[in-house]
């Protein structure tokens, strides 16, 4: 028999990490906005580089939240009980759709720049342009990314309340009332993250057009989750939190997870890919051709190779998943690649030919990751790192993989 | 059964939502023996008259469909009502419409089993054997299209009398690969996971014959630990390896679309669209015959109600993926600034086969709406009648794609309208006959629940370690207020 | 008083096997069994039982790595397959796409790979498992019918090095299980 901990002796607090993680945190928030300011003042089109970087660090925390906002509200649909342990950490990540929304404003500020459709003198000489002018437009643009952050921000306050209400009040009418709001909730999910998807990203060709784009964005956002939830466990568990609640099976589930959507991110990327390859249209393929000219030919082939070969042959195999660290420094690596997979998104429509990296992505990236933990760390050190009035906590305590 | 004079429907509601406990997935039975009698009894026990009656009809409908196919062969492809510029009509879409009625089969015994859903013991094996069943009746529908069907065998990459060989390059290839290799998986996922069963039905015959037939498909079974041992992680290798197949399957039907240059059939969504289109109706499909199953073999207290329940969730679930997918096509269409895609939908919703269009809508997005209810949910009749619904929408979803595109082209000179013929909608009608000949064998022979995987879940089987995995306990407690379910 | 009747040895009998009513008292049982040190003996059960692996010392199975193997070679094969006869034996160019252009030929090679690999599955666990073997001395059992439906067994064979006919019967004796049986070879 197994012997199952008991919650009540458990560290479950931040306090213990908490120095360090507003001290890295804070450091590198500074680090990187100082760096970044210093060199888009300093180089030329520097302030335009910056705000391209930008978008891509915004666009792979925001789908961190997405990532994060989805397995809360999955979890609740499909009364499951492994990942009760896990899950007060994935509601405070998604309750950084706040962050998100006021982070979203540079992106807002900078639309004349990154976005070629809001020149609407432009546009108007442009007859594809015009067709899209009722969509395409600042006004409504801003409109929606307001009512996007408003849903996800709303649903990831309403669980992550509800969920914290119950670690006092214990009462499992909580857990039903959010598995019944869960069902609406992913639907209303599926139609903000599908469209922010189309605004954020694909609009920044606004010739361009994929249906598929919505789901390419949610699988970032499903591997990015996953693959930085060991890294966060780890780094608690190293402080003596959550040691004994979280085991090596909780790890061994999220590593499989995030083996699948690896996986399912390389289908849909495929998919896409064929399609518009094979088909060979001139407004389609002209998407691709940037990406597959020049040095971005290499970045292409760099995401085939590292974030999809190599994960998958990583983390195909059982041993790697059930030992947190390596699982975690995987983890890691393939934020790295959701990142790099962002920057070919983004990058290639302002710099077709060249990819350009340089240290402003760095400090970019360093920004709003530093902005990201310290809100992150304030919202988990209020309250209990485990959904502890949780009905199946035991279960998920006791789970071990089959 | 002595149950008909209680409150069957309490004895039988396990859908109460406590998140304090799981529910349990046997009712009222605790010891293993039930399931082993309830299961093989439906084999064992001599054929009831109605069975007699269903395959003899059944059997008509098959032969109906082998004549209206000797019909086709002898006379040519000429009786259909394909005609430039329509192509591809009832045959194209029937084949994926098979095809996809397939797929939950492989959903439930591979991607449910991977997500540790333990309720899908009582549904898997009858799943899998409709997807083999339905993915014969899939393959004979190109195999008839393609003309001169004595040399279909050019479709495999045998040397042949035209010295030449297929075009891999072409996505009809890839669907002989792709139903082709899901065919073969799914009936060796299907056939390993019923050697234990095939070994219980050998154990309790009481007939020569049926101990040699039995003891042969079981291949001397013999309840080995270090076999089970080996057994299951084979079975979860053909789960993982069926779960990026069945993904594959239907993502290629679709490339046979979405490869071309047609508006409305070249859209990047068509590769996860087609996949959930296909577990929305093989999910149909599977409650479509499942119900009936149930109440005539009395298998209530294994297929229960929360099974019913879980499976109408599954339908809700696909079938609003479904409808994202319309609402995200429609809306590319018109932000893709193209002309000709944004008439293709405009057509479709309001052209010649707007009827078409609108069926399919009312179907596959209106009607699941109403299991966001669950007094819906759990009315067998509600789901039976919706399940029947989805199907009819699930067809008309490939009807609507493979004729509205075609009938439109880019030429307006060459637009037409496509009429199937009296011999097309036979020889579909005739392939359910098929469909329900092969289902009703199946019943009659082979055991038509995991046996072995039932009991592993039952809590007898869990050896009081609590909260094993996905634990469903507590049936003991649950069984002494049975009375007060409702 | 049977352990003095006829006793068996390595040519007349298969061996001995008890019966239990409950995976508890199996997984006991079991682990007696194993750290009395036998090798050849085996559990039976009607379905999959955790935990018995463990409370039998049995090691875990090569056959990730057989099919991990046959997936590759179905990979292999794949591709093998589309570049002999598109590009190399017969070239033709169809739809202005390459001879041989990777795109085009994943899906057969993914196909082939899942098609190989599965096989290996199926394959390769009954050959580990000495399958199909229709003949088996336990078949000749009465009581052992019920181990595909509700009960329990453990079995030692009589070739295992430590099987000693009135030590192994004392052991199984003692699980707690129902009277031993002398299965005939």
């Amino acid at each position: 028999m197994k012997q199952v901990a008991d919650i009540t002796t458990e560290v479950r607090r931040l306090d213990p990490a908490l120095p360090l993680w507003l001290g890295v945190g804070a450091a590198t928030a500074a680090v990187g906005i100082a760096g970044a300011v210093a060199l888009a003042s300093t180089q030329e089109h520097g302030w335009g580089r910056l705000l391209e970087s930008y978008l891509v660090s915004f666009a792979l925390f925001l789908a961190l939240t997405l990532g994060a906002l989805f397995f809360v509200m999955l979890q609740h649909i499909t009364r499951a009980g492994w990942s009760v342990v896990v899950r007060r950490i994935a509601e405070t990540l998604a309750c950084n759709a706040w962050l998100m929304a006021v982070l979203a404003i540079p992106v807002v500020l900078g639309m004349d720049h990154l976005y070629h459709w809001s020149h609407v003198e432009a546009a108007a000489h442009d007859p594809v342009l015009v067709g899209k002018m009722g969509f395409l437009n600042p006004t409504f643009f801003v409109i929606r990314l307001g009512i996007y952050f408003l849903i996800w921000g709303l649903l990831a306050w309403f669980f992550h309340r509800t969920s914290v209400r119950q670690d006092t009040t214990l009462d499992p009418k909580l857990t039903v009332r959010m598995e019944r709001a869960a069902g609406p909730g992913l639907v209303l999910f599926a139609l903000s993250a599908n469209f922010a998807a189309f605004d954020l990203l694909m609009s920044l060709d606004p010739h361009w057009f994929s249906t598929i784009f919505g789901v390419y964005y949610f699988a970032v956002s499903v591997v990015t989750f996953f693959a930085v939830m060991p890294k966060i466990l780890v780094s608690l568990q190293w402080k003596g939190v959550l040691s004994r609640a979280v085991t090596v099976e909780h790890f061994h589930d999220l590593g499989k997870l995030l083996f699948a959507f690896n996986v399912f991110w390389a289908y849909i990327a495929f998919s896409q890919y064929m399609l518009i390859w094979y088909g060979n249209i001139p407004e389609e393929t002209q998407w691709y051709l940037k990406r597959q000219t020049g040095d971005w030919a290499w970045v292409s082939l760099a995401l085939l190779v590292f974030h999809f070969i190599i994960p998958f042959l990583v983390l195909v195999s059982r041993a790697v998943k059930r030992r947190p660290r390596l699982l975690a420094f995987t983890g890691s690596y393939m934020v790295v690649m959701c990142w790099l997979d962002l920057y070919w998104l983004v990058i290639p429509e302002f710099s077709p030919g060249s990819v350009r990296f340089g240290l402003i992505d760095v400090f970019c990236f360093l920004g709003v990751a530093g902005v990201y933990t310290l809100a992150l760390t304030f919202r988990l050190k209020r309250h209990s790192l485990i959904a502890e009035g949780d009905p199946r906590l035991q279960e998920s305590m006791a789970f071990h993989t089959a | 059964m002595s149950a008909t004079t209680v409150d069957t429907r309490a004895l039988l509601d396990n859908t109460t939502d406590d998140p304090r406990r799981r529910a349990p997935l046997v009712l009222n039975h605790t010891e293993f023996g039930f399931v082993t009698d309830t299961v093989c009894g439906v084999v064992e026990r001599t054929t009831p008259r109605s069975w007699y009656i269903a395959f003899a009809a059944a059997l008509l409908m098959t032969g109906v469909m082998f004549a209206m196919i000797t019909y086709l062969i002898t006379t040519g492809i000429g009786v259909w009502g394909i005609q430039v510029p329509v192509g591809w009509g009832f045959a194209i879409v029937n084949f994926v419409f098979w095809v996809g009625i397939g797929h939950a089969g492989t959903l439930i015994s591979a991607i449910l089993f991977l997500l540790r859903q333990k309720w899908r013991t009582s549904i898997n094996r009858f799943a899998e054997g409709m997807t083999i069943f339905a993915v014969v009746c899939a393959g004979i529908f190109p195999g008839i299209h393609v003309g001169r069907m004595w040399v279909a065998y050019w479709l495999f990459p045998v040397p042949n009398q035209m010295q030449m060989w297929p075009n891999f390059r072409s996505p009809l290839l890839w669907d002989v690969f792709a139903v082709g290799t899901y065919a073969t998986v799914s009936l060796l996922f299907w056939y390993m996971g019923m050697i234990p069963d095939l070994a219980t039905l050998r154990d309790r015959a009481t007939t020569r014959l049926r101990w040699f037939v039995y003891g042969v498909l079981s291949l001397g079974w013999r309840s080995s630990n270090r076999h089970w041992h080996r057994f299951e992680m084979a079975y979860l290798l053909l789960a993982a390896l069926a779960t990026p197949l069945v993904l594959s399957v239907h993502s290629v039907v679709s490339f046979d679309f979405a490869v071309s240059i047609i508006p409305g059939w070249h859209t990047t969504i068509f590769p996860p669209y087609f996949v959930a289109g296909a577990i929305f109706s093989g999910f149909a499909m599977v409650v479509t015959l499942v119900i009936p199953t149930r109440h005539f073999f009395k298998l209530g207290e294994i297929i229960t109600l929360r099974h019913l329940e879980n499976m109408s969730k599954i339908m809700l679930a696909t079938g609003m993926m479904v409808g994202l997918a319309y609402s995200t096509e429609f809306f590319i269409a018109w932000y893709s600034g193209n002309a000709y895609e944004s008439f293709t939908f405009l057509n479709r919703a309001f052209g010649p086969y707007a009827w078409a269009y609108w069926i399919m809508v009312t179907c596959n997005v209106v009607v699941p709406q109403i299991f966001w209810s669950k007094r819906m949910r759990t009315n067998l009749v509600v789901m039976w009648i919706a399940s029947i619904l989805i199907n009819v929408g699930m067809w008309f979803e490939r009807f609507v794609i493979v004729v509205s595109s075609l009938s439109r082209d880019y030429l307006p000179t060459s637009w037409g309208y496509y009429r199937p013929t009296i011999i097309d909608v036979l020889t579909f009608a005739g392939s359910f006959g098929l469909f329900f000949t092969l289902f009703l064998l199946f019943v009659r022979f082979l055991p038509i629940i995991g046996m072995a995987e039932v009991k592993g879940v039952m809590p007898a089987a869990l050896h009081g370690e609590p909260g094993h995995g996905d634990y469903h306990g507590d049936v003991v407690e649950r069984v002494g207020r049975r009375g007060g379910a409702r | 008083m049977s352990r003095h009747q006829k006793q068996p040895d390595a040519g007349g009998s298969y061996g001995y096997l008890v019966a239990f009513d409950s995976v508890e008292q199996l997984l006991q049982a079991a682990a007696r069994v194993r750290d009395a040190g036998y090798t050849r003996w085996d559990a039976h059960t009607p379905f999959v039982v955790h935990g018995l692996d463990a409370a039998m010392g049995i090691r875990p199975t090569i056959l990730p790595y057989l099919v991990f193997t046959g997936g590759l070679t179905g990979t292999t094969c794949g591709i093998l397959l589309q570049w002999f006869t598109n590009a190399h034996d017969y070239p033709f160019l169809i739809s202005g796409k390459p001879i041989f252009s990777l795109p085009a030929n994943i899906p057969v090679a993914f196909e082939m790979t899942i098609l190989f690999a599965a096989l290996t599955a199926l394959v390769g666990m009954l050959a580990l498992n000495l399958l199909p073997q229709l003949a088996h001395p336990l078949h000749g059992s009465r009581s052992f019918k019920r181990a595909t439906d509700d009960r329990f067994f453990i079995s030692i064979e009589a070739r295992d090095p430590i099987f000693d006919p009135v030590a192994t019967r004392e052991l199984l004796e003692s699980l707690g299980g129902s009277a031993v049986e002398e299965v005939p070879g």
